[in-house]
């Protein structure tokens, strides 16, 4: 139904309540869709009159409703006053209210009363990180970063996420302004996208630079640029942190493997104790590789060859500079067949270490387990993501650590042989006190989780 | 008096009015008939806005003053409420809002709500809930409409005062029972073991425990009323687990006299090694034809997140012959998992072993799973869907290819 261009008397608003098929959802209906066409207030003001005349009261889904109306249209004396009726109304209120509420009056004069909102939600519930936003937004545009960091610190305590929009907010607010706890707040928020491997986009990239130029006396100087292979910095010269994990990281990560990627709730989903422990001794007697193949995955890079030409080709072509290789196949591979010949797979074991496991079980297991077993020097190959395996370690820190390694550590063939490199550098946000290197991407980029940006903002203090 | 009233009328029209539409008094003054003002206003309809009198704030005094008393009232409660009613109060203003909350929640749910870890599952749960709820609603109101309709036909029964004289022999519900008892007796003596492993209570949630029971139960029910049932074995199953917590729920009195054999030991202390075949989606070997020598063992399992190769360890770790339904090899496959529900398995199982025909038996996998039946050899099927789609849809032969290899090789292929 088109809801009506000017307020209707009782009698119009009854016949076309008549009219409607469902008259118990007519209200509702209505009101959503004047929320949908953005109706003028009047008509829905006498929608409520008629509602309340008729039935002596409105119902609450009826007056979210409104209140949504009057949100969308920044009506704040009306939001005033829907709140001051449900408040006499309702002994509590419920998050949509709140989530409305605080929206509405956060954007206006009153914004004050958002905030004393935000602490009666608290009570009931965790408000969400939309209530947040409005609330830090609404403080930190009256330049009360104090007041906004508060709220900011409060939100991380109760573990919800804050979006970027928020942080942004924090640097476009804070441009030109004094004062030392303000400087090492707002690098406490770089250092949270660097903890969480967060990328700014370009417009919050744009924001970081420009509060950076604005601090008084700060000196600095932005600029952007993108990073050389070998890790450089074109600006600066300054050296980007390495990819390698620390020792502690390092066997950290390989400990959660073994433990949550290979024996995981039952050592038999993927292997089994006697497989594991036959390659674990078979591992430790050649060690170290210098790279680990996947060979199932290596041998269906081109479709119209053989998978055993594929793979001796890898093999061939990774042999070349006196490197110690490791293959992981299955034992089917050694049954002659039209894609595994016999020859040619005798003449592969020759250039690399190979080990078979069950037909059943999972390689790529094995692969992560020899390759972190052989050291940081050791990289692998596979075109598989490994997000499966990701997935199977429990808390986002040690995900973190995975795909930092991974990164560093995987060596990606395209289908003509030429090796995507492993990076070098650390793809994150970074420091050394008078240089901030901070990665980011296109407003519009599709990015995976897998992929990093290539773009940096360089800042140096002069 | 009408002389009167025809003066009044004059005065009116000539002086008053005009000066009163231009001061904007309002007409309450006048001490008018109803019929004047009315008038009136229709005279000026296309000039003022119908909103001028239409006071677009009255809600609000409506909403006010009906609750002056009511607030009286609720101001003595004390302020500080518990968690629980708390909680209830929330949801009390969920459901006012229109989010799918239940009206009616026991102690022990709104324990479970509050217990839940996150936003989505309390709202995942409080939504399972409410249909829940609903079901249960329009299951009675359909109850209270049959048994309406069963007054009305027994009262009209009663006036025609027929008695009901038939030469059939009249087999009571009764009756049946018995019958099919006593070849649930028969087939615990001479029957072909089924084995339920009971095993996996550790990986399911509660409700995962109690969609399994009720697709045992199913099962249990079909198996015995077929002509030739099997010997139904529960093993791993452990006394007070939730299991049998929720089978007692099922079954009451009934539990304790079902003609199945329940156990606590493994199938393999009971049965010998080499005739156990472990039925699991995952097997790598696909069953080729039913062996009335042999004993399937079916994982009690329910798994509502993906826990691939769970079963697969367990017959892997006891060093069983595992085995998968061919379903690629007769279906073409379309949708959903190859896992099916525990009733459709002994449905699938208690066919083969009447009739040993694959195409009757997998009538039982869910039709919105699969397409149709495989009739032709593959390699001939593969070549005309080529054709098909080449023609019809100008898709690129390889596009084909991989979405039939993906449905049909049965090859080590990648992820």
């Amino acid at each position: 139904v088109q809801p009506p261009e000017k307020p209707l008397q009782a009698e119009e608003w009854n016949k076309l309540r008549e009219d409607f098929k469902l008259p118990e959802i007519f209200e509702e209906v209505m009101l959503n869709n004047m929320i949908r066409c953005n109706s003028p207030i009047n008509v829905a003001k006498s929608l409520l009159t008629h509602v309340a005349k008729r039935n002596g009261d409105i119902a609450y889904s009826v007056l979210v409703k409104y209140l949504t109306l009057c949100v969308h249209q920044g009506q704040v004396s009306e939001i005033r006053d829907v709140y001051d009726i449900m408040k006499v109304r309702f002994k509590i209120l419920e998050s949509g209210a709140y989530n409305l509420l605080i929206r509405g009056l956060s954007n206006s004069d009153q914004w004050r009363m958002a905030l004393t909102l935000l602490e009666e939600a608290k009570k009931i519930m965790v408000p969400s990180r939309t209530c947040y936003e409005s609330c830090i937004k609404a403080a930190s545009c009256r330049q009360e970063m104090k007041l906004a960091f508060e709220l900011y610190h409060d939100m991380l305590a109760k573990d919800v996420v804050p979006t970027l929009d928020v942080l942004q907010s924090f640097f476009n607010f804070s441009r030109g302004m004094k004062g030392a706890e303000l400087q090492k707040q707002l690098f406490g928020i770089l250092l949270y996208l660097r903890e969480n491997q967060i990328y700014p986009h370009k417009t919050f990239m744009r924001s970081i630079k420009l509060w950076f130029e604005s601090i008084p006396g700060g000196n600095w100087r932005g600029n952007l640029t993108k990073i050389k292979d070998s890790g450089q910095c074109p600006v600066c010269k300054h050296q980007l942190e390495e990819s390698n994990l620390s020792e502690e990281e390092y066997s950290n990560l390989s400990e959660r493997i073994i433990r949550d990627v290979i024996h995981g709730t039952d050592t038999f989903r993927k292997t089994s104790p006697k497989e594991f422990e036959a390659f674990q001794t078979f591992v430790e007697n050649r060690l170290p590789f210098d790279i680990v193949i996947d060979g199932l995955n290596v041998s269906h890079i081109k479709s119209r060859k053989m998978q055993c030409e594929n793979l001796s080709d890898a093999v061939n072509c990774l042999a070349k500079e006196n490197a110690r290789l490791l293959v992981l196949g299955r034992k089917h591979m050694l049954m002659n067949s039209s894609n595994w010949k016999r020859e040619v797979m005798k003449e592969m074991q020759n250039k690399a270490d190979f080990f078979f496991a069950e037909n059943i079980s999972e390689d790529d297991a094995f692969l992560l387990y020899a390759t972190l077993r052989s050291g940081k020097h050791c990289r692998f190959v596979t075109r598989d993501f490994l997000r499966d395996h990701k997935a199977c370690l429990p808390d986002s820190v040690t995900r973190h650590l995975f795909r930092k390694w991974q990164r560093g550590h995987q060596i990606v063939f395209s289908s003509v042989f030429s090796q995507q490199p492993a990076f070098r550098y650390d793809c994150v946000v970074q420091t050394t006190g008078d240089t901030w290197h901070i990665p980011y991407k296109d407003v519009f980029e599709e990015k995976y989780s897998y992929q990093v940006p290539r773009k940096w903002l360089c800042i140096q203090q002069k | 008096m009408q002389c009167a009233n025809m003066l009044l009328r004059k005065i009116v029209r000539s002086s008053v009015l005009p000066f009163a539409a231009q001061h904007g008094m309002k007409k309450d003054l006048f001490l008018l008939s109803r019929t004047l003002s009315l008038s009136l206003c229709l005279k000026q309809d296309n000039a003022c806005e119908p909103s001028e009198k239409l006071d677009l704030d009255e809600w609000k005094k409506v909403m006010k003053s009906g609750l002056q008393e009511e607030v009286s009232e609720t101001v003595s409660e004390p302020k500080e409420l518990s968690s629980l009613a708390a909680a209830r109060e929330t949801l009390e203003m969920w459901r006012l809002a229109g989010r799918a909350v239940p009206e009616n929640m026991s102690e022990e749910q709104l324990k479970t709500f509050m217990e839940c870890p996150s936003k989505s599952a309390k709202k995942k749960y409080l939504k399972y809930l409410h249909l829940k709820e609903l079901h249960k609603k329009s299951h009675r109101r359909k109850m209270d409409e049959k048994r309406e309709r069963r007054l009305e036909a027994q009262d009209q029964a009663s006036d025609t005062n027929e008695t009901k004289k038939s030469s059939f022999v009249y087999l009571s519900s009764r009756t049946m029972d018995k019958v099919y008892h006593w070849r649930a007796a028969q087939s615990m003596i001479f029957g072909q073991p089924l084995v339920f492993d009971m095993s996996y209570e550790k990986e399911m949630s509660v409700r995962e425990v109690t969609n399994t029971v009720k697709q045992i139960a199913l099962s249990e029910s079909f198996n015995r009323k077929t002509v030739d049932p099997f010997h139904i074995h529960f093993c791993n199953f452990k006394e007070d687990s939730l299991y049998h917590k929720e089978f007692t729920k099922q079954y009451r009195e009934a539990w304790d006299k079902l003609l199945i054999t329940v156990t606590d030991q493994c199938y393999t202390e009971i049965f010998p090694k080499d005739k156990l075949i472990y039925l699991t989606a995952d097997s790598p070997k696909v069953m080729k034809k039913f062996d009335h020598d042999k004993i399937y063992i079916v994982g009690s399992m329910v798994d509502k997140s993906i826990k691939t190769g769970v079963s697969l360890a367990r017959a892997k770790r006891l060093g069983l012959e595992t085995a998968a339904l061919p379903l690629d090899k007769y279906l073409l496959w379309s949708t959903g998992a190859k896992n099916l529900t525990l009733d459709q398995m002994m449905h699938i199982l208690l066919t083969l072993k009447d009739t040993a025909d694959w195409k009757k038996a997998l009538e039982f996998v869910p039709k919105r799973k699969y397409c149709g039946f495989v009739n032709k050899p593959v390699k001939e099927l593969k070549k005309r869907l080529d054709l098909i789609n080449t023609l019809k849809l100008g898709r690129g032969r390889e596009g084909v290819e991989k979405q039939f290899a993906k449905n049909h090789s049965k090859k080590y292929t990648l992820k």
